[in-house]
């Protein structure tokens, strides 16, 4: 094998190995992925500096790295080109945001403590991506199912989500709020998700709101008793960490939907899903697999929600033409009578159940939200969430 | 991108059927393990939580035995298995008393112990006291006077005593299990009642369980806290309380409180005498107060029986 050597400027860039020529695509400066992953990044550095994120530099960067690589070596294999693996790079770099592993302590910068957590997560996420995709496309955000994946499978006494409380600096929690809010604007504005944030920021507002009136509480291990009240509608509502999710997880335009209309639905559902998996949660670290196990639920349903959005303004369209052509046509004449496209039956979804595609992520779409649901009578969590366990802080 | 083994409408070859029978064999195993069915995923990764272990029935082992035939530590059959911790409190095991050298009798500090502690009192002389399996003599001091000497090994342990004159050593164990007391007998006693009870709310910590005051036959009176748990302090007491229900730690700050006892363990059922001078009629509820932090833990509002 000839050694690899790169193109001349003026060509496409390529590289040549043994004498074949294999395309290279470079990042994009107007990929908004560059944007998503500077934001991140920029929250990295917060966390890392002044916010004490109990993750290291060397538990990012190895999960940044597995992750690209994973998907740099997929799309090789499938298209026979070196594509800079952007997205890959961006699940590792958002798997490293929010899960922890237990036992790692900030400021251990280059800790590799419990990086087996972050490269199953990883692994988890890039298999989800590439081998469920019922519909053509991944289904659900690769990060999201990677995390809750590896905060159930794993479970509570491993690793846990970063604290929904970012700390004591009031000055680092108020600079990464701009940055999120900033980031927000910049990203959400280029891909039309701002309906969809709004939609789910409200409706989540209220019924956190909802359920601090009729005296929900949480234990986390960070606050001394019991949060309840205006405490746990602020910790939950206004979290960063929540901000995070809805403007940078799941407004993927790859997994969220394409109608407009249907986006609002879908931030609206998130937060349906997210507060009726809470609401019976007793604890911090089942409150976080709540909202992040909504997603994963909600991208299931996703291909039915924009088939049933699609339909809808289909029949109206038709509707309206028909009544139209009632107007311009002459009296005598009958409107043209157009089929409108049924909606798949319930059998025909079981049929494709035999799908090994679908049957994964059925299996997926039920499991999240049970496992989850069961979290709420998980002992363990409550009992490191007490600070019962024997240690100070178990996390 | 091209789709892989589990979404392709084409015919799959034969290790592409198995990648996708062990690809879904994975998602259900871990649609399981997530939900923690039958406990598989703390007996995969383990556990934070404590091992479940069986409360102590009584602050003295050797009483304990005396009374009841009892094994050292465990109440008696069947004994209730809990993962919950107290502060850790120190139990007494065994006196031994002495005079020059010799091996003394020998004692079983339990597996679950954390540490354990000899008070040693001598009049004369210098007082050697060697565990076996520890290089350091657990007491190595000039004589007279009292002090405190550790160890840490559980098990049998068998002292050996060298010393110029008489000895006393009380030796006791650090255990963080619950201690689940009987009643006091007055408490059942004919003539004895109930004279209120309540039940612990939180205020600034966790606190669970039932208070009971008894006057006893005798007319002192007696607390019993049952199926009690408060969050863990080395500097907590319980206390009466003037106020009817108290929600906050100011407010038990500004109310008439009085100390009743210091409360070393935090879980599990105990009893405690009501001292003398105080008269719980004129209190309206007990508080778990922590005079360090200056923090009601947790409170209850005592009603009439």
């Amino acid at each position: 094998m000839s050694a690899p050597t790169v193109a001349p400027a003026a060509s496409r860039p390529h590289l040549t190995v043994g004498g074949q020529q294999i395309p290279v695509v470079l990042p994009n400066r107007r990929d908004p992925r560059l944007k998503l992953s500077a934001v991140i990044i920029t929250l990295h550095v917060l966390g890392q500096t002044v916010l004490g994120f109990k993750v290291s530099i060397a538990q990012i960067l190895v999960t940044m790295l597995v992750c690209g690589l994973i998907d740099a070596a997929v799309t090789f294999r499938s298209g026979r080109m070196l594509v800079w693996p952007a997205s890959g790079i961006l699940t590792g770099s958002s798997i490293a945001f929010i899960l922890r592993a237990s036992g790692t302590r900030h400021g251990d910068w280059w800790s590799l403590h419990g990086i087996q957590f972050f490269v199953l997560a990883g692994v988890i996420s890039l298999l989800s991506k590439h081998l469920v995709r019922p519909t053509g496309r991944h289904l659900f955000n690769p990060s999201n199912v990677g995390i809750v994946w590896c905060l159930l499978v794993v479970g509570p006494n491993h690793v846990f989500a970063q604290y929904l409380w970012w700390g004591p600096n009031h000055a680092g929690v108020a600079f990464a709020y701009a940055v999120i809010a900033f980031g927000a604007f910049w990203i959400l504005r280029s891909v039309r998700m701002i309906p969809m944030a709004v939609s789910f920021l409200a409706t989540f507002a209220v019924l956190m709101g909802i359920f601090a009136l009729v005296g929900r509480s949480f234990f986390a291990i960070w606050h001394v008793g019991p949060i309840q009240g205006l405490s746990y509608w602020a910790t939950i509502a206004l979290s960063p960490e929540v901000l995070v999710f809805v403007f940078f997880m799941i407004s993927d335009p790859q997994t969220a939907p394409k109608v407009p209309s249907a986006r609002v639905i879908y931030g609206a559902a998130v937060a349906v899903v997210a507060a009726a998996l809470l609401f019976f949660q007793h604890t911090e670290f089942g409150i976080k697999v709540s909202i992040l196990s909504s997603l994963t639920v909600v991208c299931a349903v996703v291909p039915f929600l924009e088939a049933a959005v699609r339909h809808r303004q289909l029949q109206r369209a038709l509707a309206a033409d028909g009544a139209g052509a009632g107007t311009d046509a002459p009296p005598e004449a009958e409107p043209p009578r157009v089929p409108v496209p049924s909606r798949p039956p319930l059998v025909t979804v079981l049929a494709r159940l035999r799908r090994p595609a679908v049957a994964a992520a059925v299996v997926i779409a039920l499991a999240a939200p049970v496992d989850t649901a069961l979290l709420a009578r998980n002992r363990q969590a409550l009992l490191i969430e007490r600070g019962e366990v024997g240690k100070a802080n178990a996390q | 991108m091209t789709d892989f083994a589990l979404s392709g409408p084409r015919p799959a070859s034969g290790p592409r059927k198995a990648s996708t029978v062990v690809g879904l064999i994975f998602l259900v195993a871990s649609a399981l393990i997530g939900g923690n069915a039958f406990g598989t995923r703390e007996r995969l990764w383990g556990s934070e939580t404590p091992t479940a272990r069986a409360p102590a029935a009584s602050r003295d082992v050797g009483a304990a035995a005396a009374a009841g035939g009892a094994t050292e530590t465990t109440a008696p059959a069947p004994p209730t298995q809990s993962v919950l911790r107290s502060q850790p409190w120190w139990q007494g095991v065994t006196t031994l008393d002495g005079a020059g050298t010799t091996t003394a009798a020998t004692f079983t500090i339990v597996p679950g112990a954390l540490q354990w502690r000899v008070r040693w009192t001598c009049d004369t002389g210098h007082l050697l006291v060697r565990a076996p399996s520890q290089t350091r003599p657990v007491v190595d001091a000039a004589c007279p006077g009292p002090d405190v000497g550790y160890g840490a090994r559980t098990g049998p342990i068998t002292l050996q005593v060298t010393a110029d004159g008489p000895w006393h050593l009380v030796v006791e164990q650090q255990v963080d299990v619950p201690l689940n007391e009987p009643p006091l007998a007055a408490m059942t006693a004919p003539g004895a009642s109930v004279v209120a009870r309540g039940s612990l709310y939180r205020i600034d910590q966790v606190g669970t369980g039932d208070v009971l005051v008894y006057r006893l036959p005798d007319g002192t009176y007696a607390l019993r806290l049952d199926n009690f748990f408060v969050t863990a302090n080395s500097d907590l007491e319980v206390q009466f309380s003037s106020l009817d229900a108290p929600h906050s730690t100011d407010q038990v700050a500004h109310a008439t409180q009085v100390s009743v006892a210091t409360l070393d363990v935090t879980t599990g059922s105990l009893n405690f005498m009501v001292p003398p001078s105080i008269d719980p009629v004129q209190y309206k509820s007990v508080v778990m107060w922590c005079e360090v932090q200056h923090s009601a833990y947790a409170a209850a509002t005592l009603r009439p029986a």
